[in-house]
């Protein structure tokens, strides 16, 4: 599993949820249904303002875990990618990847 | 399907009232609910219903219906009700949970609501420390249970009076979060067995932080699959904390504050920034998502949200008694029958009483004054009867008889004095058919709010009233109120600081340059003020490298600005209610024992309950013991309800300025205007009262009624029809009642439409005022002109002008202590420092005393009691004569001769000296006479006619206590006291057990003087030989001189009987130290007890001051205006007004022992002066003399020096020398006030930049003019604030002022902005 972040593109469905992502010039399409959560961040170490107001995106991230394969070709293998939605530029990173054959998650419960 | 058509409904909303909690105001919440389309919105506050009536009143505004609840922590412990738990059994805890009251029921639910909050709150204690409120679940379960099918009604259905939701905070949802399954279940099955049918509903919550943290997603799944189960309905919530995802950081800041731990620490912050009160749509998907991973519908999930929503709305007059006043019932207020009769019966004995000339009792006088009295009584009950109101003024009225009865001394004030009604009931002494007060004003029949009445008591026995309240009304009916204390700018920045783990020392530091600013304009000030430019730099700096920390505390503790700390005890509020009073409010423990209502002055009339201000009022206080002093004394008994009003030499005195200590007039700015205005009569008391507000500084009234007044112009009427209401303050309006008069006589509106147009000025619908106005003047008669003139003062006076009859219940006071201060000064100004209702510090008190020539007598063991005391002094040929110089060995060893061994041997006084206050006895030793002396004294007045008889001449003088010395404990003082007389060291030591460090002290101070042997040894050698003593009996080594003295004087052993003989300690100590010198006996006396007794502080600087030709206060009214000056003083008062301007002037008051010098710092001063000018003690300052009136004078100050630091003082030779810079700077000072002046007339506008020109400082709070608000209530607030402040360490309340801004309390200055008129 690789930690990094790198600007992705994302479409999206209407409320929200992710359908396509384009990373390194290439089409992918989910293959199971997202997962969302917001992750804290330790906003108070990494940002310099928190005046009032200010909301999305400072004391969370938007993170989505997408399990996607590529577009154009339907046997290629799953991969497990997370992407952080950054609410207030409304950009897209991918932030993590999870290495090896994924199972595709249920909601763990 | 209908029920997810449905917007949806949040049951767990947290807000601000949440205290450390929630972020967001109720009204904040309500509006993003409404916004969103939102029909039912609950609050559910933590441990209280502390936000609840904002919340229903935001609710009826958006026509959202409220829902009612509390966010509480429950015990599975089985306790009786108050009993704290212990050391909790394991698995007692059952977390929190949230219960909602149930609506649309009568009141039943919100009651059994409220009984379990109140019960909650019982295991706890008042103030800080006092633990945290828990419920048992058996109490929760009782109080929940509801009515059941009976066999009249067998179709009631089985409803709990109480919802109790189980989450994921409670005992349950922290199994399931542990991947407890089995225990989580059986939790939920022990909820379920012990509350009442259909009661327990599990609430699931997801926040949809990261899978495994707390309120993921997966937990609310685990718990919808619990309550399947166990068959109970769940329902989802979003546990909101804050209105929109911007009061995220606000939570997480709070959950930091709340552990106390840096935001890098904490451990319990919230997961993510989800809890916030989202829309539908965003509920819907999290139902969603719940839903489908725990296989239900989630249609399922909102219908029973939904349908618990319903149950639990809440209808505000039904269930709550919305804004339905209820007094106690008739028969607790002791009436029988209609009260409406009863109060004409009471009403018309009462006046009877108060104008016996004009009523019998059976029949009015046949003047016109007879019919004006009897149509206005009949006016007054015909308002009160058709408002219902009879049982209220009954209820005051009793409220007031029973604190008559106590004999404390009482008095309405406000603008309850406008009433016949309440003057007849003894609630007001102010006659308002003399001072043609408006009932309308007071109250009409277009006002349907029960009024205020506010009562002034003696503060010190203000909590005796309370107790009293309760016990006469019953527990049941009767409660404090409570208030909210909330974040300001030091603590905001503290906390903030805190949360980002900063330095305390570098937190600090900002801290406590913040206290004039609010801080939610912190960054606001930080460009504006010099005082914090070095802050500015800091902040500016750390960017440069990078760091951010400074402003993100800037950002947080904006943030933190003003939300809820904690409820305490408000200064004054009592809740008076009838028997169902506590199903309406929940109460808590207040500090003082007493339970207080966990609702605010603002939640009164919509939650329809009667307050009552019992306000403690020092001056109250202040007066009452002076009238004891001179009853014990002298034996007159004064009613003060007799002394005529008009007495030529209480106004004399007024006029003298001489004011200081008196009611409302001792201010440096009221010292100003007295002078101007000086006043003859008591009507003359209530326009100074009323003047001197920001209303009419802001209509430049004062000027023009000043030259009115004195026939310096020529009054002026806008019409003759306005005369009769204009006369009596010469053309000017001053109070609201000229202003309903003046609507009424143009408009013809009536008085109680005018009142309510008068309320409207000021506010957004004054147009609507202007219009009505305008159109019936015009259609009157009355010419443009005369429109456009009246309109606009109506328009300036606004809102906040003064309302004549709270003018007039303040002048009574300040009349009454006045009066005092003239006829019994000694009494007046013991009481003053008894007491100390005023702004000034006690020492400047003692100033004033010597000045009016009372002699200040020292503390003395055999002669002090534990309370300041008038006291005879004998004559002596030193009396009035302070020496100049220390006395040295030979002279008396006080300033007066008031001890009996001291005065036997000195040489004068003889016989008088040694029988202070008693009949001469001719016994054998001196001592022995002091000694019955004082213990006549202790028996605290018994002697005092005696004391009266036979007194030799003299007068009266004023005796410091005992607990004057600080450092005393108060059981010191009781035993010193009750100890009394004492012959010998011995004595003290062995009946008094003062510590030896306080028996030193208290011979530094001279309290044991009186046991020195005459002619024997000093004050400085007892010094010496305690000090020796002290040191040995600790044994800490050789002392100076010790070996010998311990031999001479082996120590005294505890317990040594004490025989009726000579101090034989003290006559076998050598003489060998000169008694202290003067200036060395002021510094003890500062330091011991803040009080210089012996010689003014300046004395000791009067070489210097008169060698450089520093002017004396008593002598600056013989100066010509615009003459240079040098005045020096101890700082009394430092104030900042806010000025027309929105410049910051700064007032500093110095006292120099023969008065106040009143001087004032525009800008080019404070720029002169620096630091300073708010930092220094002992200032001397150069300015010029203004006169402004037959008796005002001040100082307008060009610069000021610290009189600590010598080596920035100017030499003697100073006004010479500099004689020729002086006249540049005049010109330079006289050229610029030109300018000003041109540039405020629009003479020079836009050629503002002139070069050389110092910045101006703009006013911390306000910046500009006028400063709106609301007067009555920030009056109060300050004289709370202050009584509060003095208070001092028994106050079971932190002391604060209730609002963030500046008190406008205006200096007459606020009308002559120039630095120096031209002359």
């Amino acid at each position: 599993m690789g930690i990094f972040t790198q600007s992705v593109a994302v479409e999206c469905a209407q409320d929200g949820t992710p359908h396509r992502l384009r990373w390194n010039g290439r089409d992918y399409a989910l293959a199971e249904r997202p997962v969302r959560w917001y992750e804290r961040r330790r906003w108070w170490a990494e940002e310099h303002r928190a005046e009032k107001g200010r909301g999305a995106g400072l004391v969370d991230h938007e993170i989505w875990r997408l399990q996607v394969r590529l577009a154009r070709a339907g046997n290629a293998p799953l991969q497990t990618v997370d992407v952080a939605h950054h609410l207030d530029s409304g950009r897209w990173r991918l932030i993590r990847i999870h290495g090896g054959v994924c199972l595709p998650l249920v909601a763990t419960a | 399907m209908t029920e997810t058509a449905e917007p949806f409904a949040h049951l767990q909303v947290a807000s601000a009232f949440s205290a450390h909690y929630g972020a967001s105001w109720p009204a904040e919440l309500v509006a993003a609910a409404a916004a969103d389309g939102q029909r039912l919105l609950a609050c559910t506050d933590r441990d209280g219903l502390y936000g609840m009536a904002k919340h229903v009143s935001a609710c009826r505004q958006h026509g959202i219906a409220p829902i009612v609840g509390v966010d509480l922590a429950v015990t599975w412990a089985d306790l009786p009700p108050g009993e704290r738990p212990g050391t909790q059994e394991p698995g007692a805890d059952a977390g929190r949970v949230v219960i909602l009251a149930r609506g649309g029921c009568g009141g039943s639910g919100y009651a059994a609501l409220c009984r379990v909050v109140s019960a909650a709150h019982a295991r706890t204690t008042g103030g800080a420390g006092g633990g945290a409120p828990v419920i048992t679940v058996a109490e929760l379960a009782a109080a929940a249970a509801g009515p059941v099918p009976t066999a009249a009604d067998p179709k009631n259905p089985p409803t709990p009076e109480l919802f109790v939701l189980v989450g994921p905070d409670s005992d349950v949802g922290r199994h399931l979060a542990r991947r407890r399954w089995n225990a989580g279940l059986q939790a939920l099955r022990r909820w379920k067995a012990a509350l009442p049918a259909r009661s327990l509903h599990v609430n699931a919550v997801s926040h949809l932080s990261a899978p495994g943290r707390r309120c993921d997603t997966g937990h609310a799944v685990k718990m919808v699959r619990a309550a399947a189960q166990v068959r109970v309905p769940a329902v989802l919530t979003n546990a909101v904390r804050y209105a929109a995802p911007d009061g995220a950081a606000t939570a997480d800041v709070l959950d930091a504050v709340r552990a106390l731990s840096a935001l890098d620490g904490a451990h319990d912050l919230q997961p993510n920034g989800q809890g916030w009160l989202k829309p539908t749509a965003a509920m819907r998907r999290i139902a969603a998502e719940v839903a489908d991973a725990a296989d239900i519908r989630p249609a399922a999930l909102l219908a029973a949200t939904q349908a618990l929503a319903e149950a639990c709305a809440v209808d505000p007059a039904e269930d709550l008694g919305w804004g339905r006043p209820r007094v106690p019932e008739a028969a607790v207020v002791g009436i029988e029958g209609d009260p409406a009769r009863v109060l004409r019966e009471r009403t018309l004995a009462g006046v009877a009483d108060r104008y016996p000339d004009l009523f019998t009792g059976t029949a009015f006088a046949a003047t016109a004054a007879g019919r004006e009295l009897e149509e206005r009584v009949e006016h007054e009950l015909g308002i009160i009867s058709r408002l219902g109101f009879s049982g209220y003024f009954l209820t005051v009225a009793e409220v007031v008889r029973m604190i008559e009865g106590r004999g404390v001394r009482v008095a309405a004030r406000g603008s309850g004095a406008s009433s016949l009604v309440n003057h007849a009931l003894r609630i007001s002494h102010v006659d308002p058919m003399a001072q043609g007060l408006l009932m309308e004003r007071f109250l009409s029949d277009d006002r349907s709010t029960l009024p205020d009445i506010d009562i002034d008591v003696e503060s010190a026995r203000r909590h005796e009233v309370y107790r009293a309240l309760f016990e006469r009304f019953g527990q049941q009916r009767t409660t404090l109120m409570s208030m909210q204390n909330a974040y300001r700018a030091r603590g905001a920045v503290r906390d903030a600081g805190l949360a980002l783990g900063m330095p305390d020392p570098e937190v600090d530091a900002v801290a406590k340059q913040l206290w004039r600013f609010s801080a939610s304009h912190f960054r606001d000030a930080l460009e504006r003020m010099p005082e914090l430019r070095g802050f500015a730099e800091r902040l500016e700096s750390g960017r440069r490298e990078g760091s951010r920390q400074l402003d993100l505390l800037v950002d947080l503790t904006e943030r933190l600005d003003r939300l809820p700390r904690h409820i305490s005890m408000h200064p004054c509020g009592v809740i008076l209610g009838d028997a169902s009073l506590l199903k309406r409010t929940p109460v808590q423990p207040s500090g003082l024992g007493l339970p207080m209502s966990q609702f605010d002055k603002h939640d009164m009339d919509p939650m329809g309950m009667l307050k009552l201000d019992v306000l403690g009022v020092r001056m109250q206080s202040a007066i009452a013991y002076a009238l004891q002093e001179v009853a014990r004394t002298t034996g007159e008994q004064v009613d003060l309800e007799q002394v005529p009003l008009d007495d030529p030499a209480t106004y004399e005195m007024i006029r003298t300025t001489h004011t200081l200590g008196c009611f409302q007039i001792e201010s440096p700015g009221q010292r100003e205007l007295i002078g101007k205005l000086a006043p003859e009569r008591f009507e003359d008391l209530i326009v100074d009262i009323s003047l001197f507000r920001p209303g009419p500084m802001q209509s430049d009234m004062v000027r023009p009624f000043l030259e009115q007044r004195h026939g310096w112009a020529p009054a002026h009427y806008p019409h003759p029809d306005l005369v009769p209401v204009l006369a009596e303050t010469h053309g000017v309006t001053v109070f609201h009642e000229q202003v309903l008069r003046t609507f009424d006589v143009m408009t013809g509106c009536g008085l109680a439409k005018a009142d309510e147009l008068r309320r409207l000025i000021g506010s957004d619908a004054e147009t609507r005022v202007e219009e009505f106005f305008r159109s019936r003047a015009l259609s009157r008669g009355y010419s443009l002109d005369v429109i456009d003139e009246v309109w606009a003062t109506l328009h300036a006076f606004g809102s906040f002008g003064f309302c004549k009859a709270h003018g007039a219940a303040f002048a009574v006071p300040t009349y009454h202590s006045a009066w005092l201060k003239t006829h019994h000064p000694e009494a007046f100004m013991a009481a003053i420092l008894e007491h100390d209702p005023g702004m000034y510090p006690a020492r400047l008190m003692i100033a004033e005393a010597r000045r009016m020539g009372i002699p200040v007598l020292p503390v003395d063991v055999n002669r002090s009691s534990d309370h300041v005391r008038v006291e005879w002094v004998p004559d002596h040929p030193e009396l009035g004569l302070p020496p100049r110089d220390g006395g040295h060995g030979g002279t008396p060893e006080t300033l007066f001769p008031t001890t009996a061994p001291a005065s036997a041997g000195g040489p004068a006084g003889g016989g008088e000296a040694a029988v202070v206050g008693e009949p001469p006895v001719p016994g054998p030793s001196a001592q022995e006479a002091s000694a019955q002396g004082a213990s006549a004294q202790g028996a605290s007045g018994q002697g005092a006619s005696a004391q009266g008889a036979s007194r030799g001449p003299g007068r009266w003088g004023i005796r410091l206590p005992m607990s004057a010395l600080s450092g005393l404990s108060e059981a010191e003082v009781r035993r010193l006291v009750d100890g009394r007389p004492y012959m010998s060291l011995a004595d003290v030591r062995d009946r008094a057990r003062p510590t030896a460090r306080n028996l030193e002290r208290l011979a530094q101070l001279g309290a044991l003087d009186c046991l020195l042997p005459p002619g024997g040894a000093s004050r400085t050698d007892l010094v010496h030989h305690l000090e020796m003593q002290h040191s040995a009996g600790y044994g800490s080594g050789p002392g100076r001189l010790a070996t010998t003295s311990r031999k001479a004087r082996p120590r005294q052993v505890d317990g040594q009987l004490s025989l009726d003989l000579p101090d034989v300690e003290l006559q076998s100590l050598t003489p060998m130290f000169p008694s202290p010198r003067n200036a060395d006996r002021v510094r003890t006396e500062l330091d011991l007890t803040a009080l210089d007794v012996t010689a003014h502080l300046m004395d000791s600087h009067a070489p210097y001051l008169e060698a450089l030709g520093v002017t004396k206060a008593e002598r600056l009214l013989s100066l010509r205006s615009q003459s240079r000056v040098l005045v020096a003083g101890v700082r009394v008062a430092t104030q900042t007004p806010p000025m027309r301007s929105g410049r910051r002037v700064v007032f500093v008051s110095v006292d120099d022992g023969t008065g106040c010098v009143d001087t004032s710092f525009f800008t080019e001063a404070q720029h002169a002066s620096g630091e300073m000018l708010f930092s220094s003690r002992l200032l001397l300052i150069e300015g010029t003399v203004r006169r402004t009136g037959a008796k005002a004078v001040s100082v307008q100050a060009v610069r000021a020096w610290d009189l600590h630091r010598p080596e920035t003082l100017p030499d003697p030779d100073y006004l010479d020398s500099t004689r020729d810079a002086w006249a540049r700077w005049l010109r330079a000072d006289r050229e610029a006030a030109r300018r000003r002046a041109a540039e405020r007339d629009g003479v020079l506008v836009g050629a503002r930049a002139h070069p050389g020109r110092l910045p101006e400082v703009p006013h911390h709070a306000t910046g500009h003019w006028p400063v709106k608000a609301d007067v009555g209530r920030v009056a109060r607030d300050l004289d709370v604030a202050l009584a509060g402040a003095r208070a001092g360490g028994e106050l079971p309340w932190p002391v604060r002022r209730s609002d963030d801004r500046a008190v406008p309390v205006p200096h007459p200055d606020t009308w002559e902005l120039l630095p120096t008129p031209d002359g």
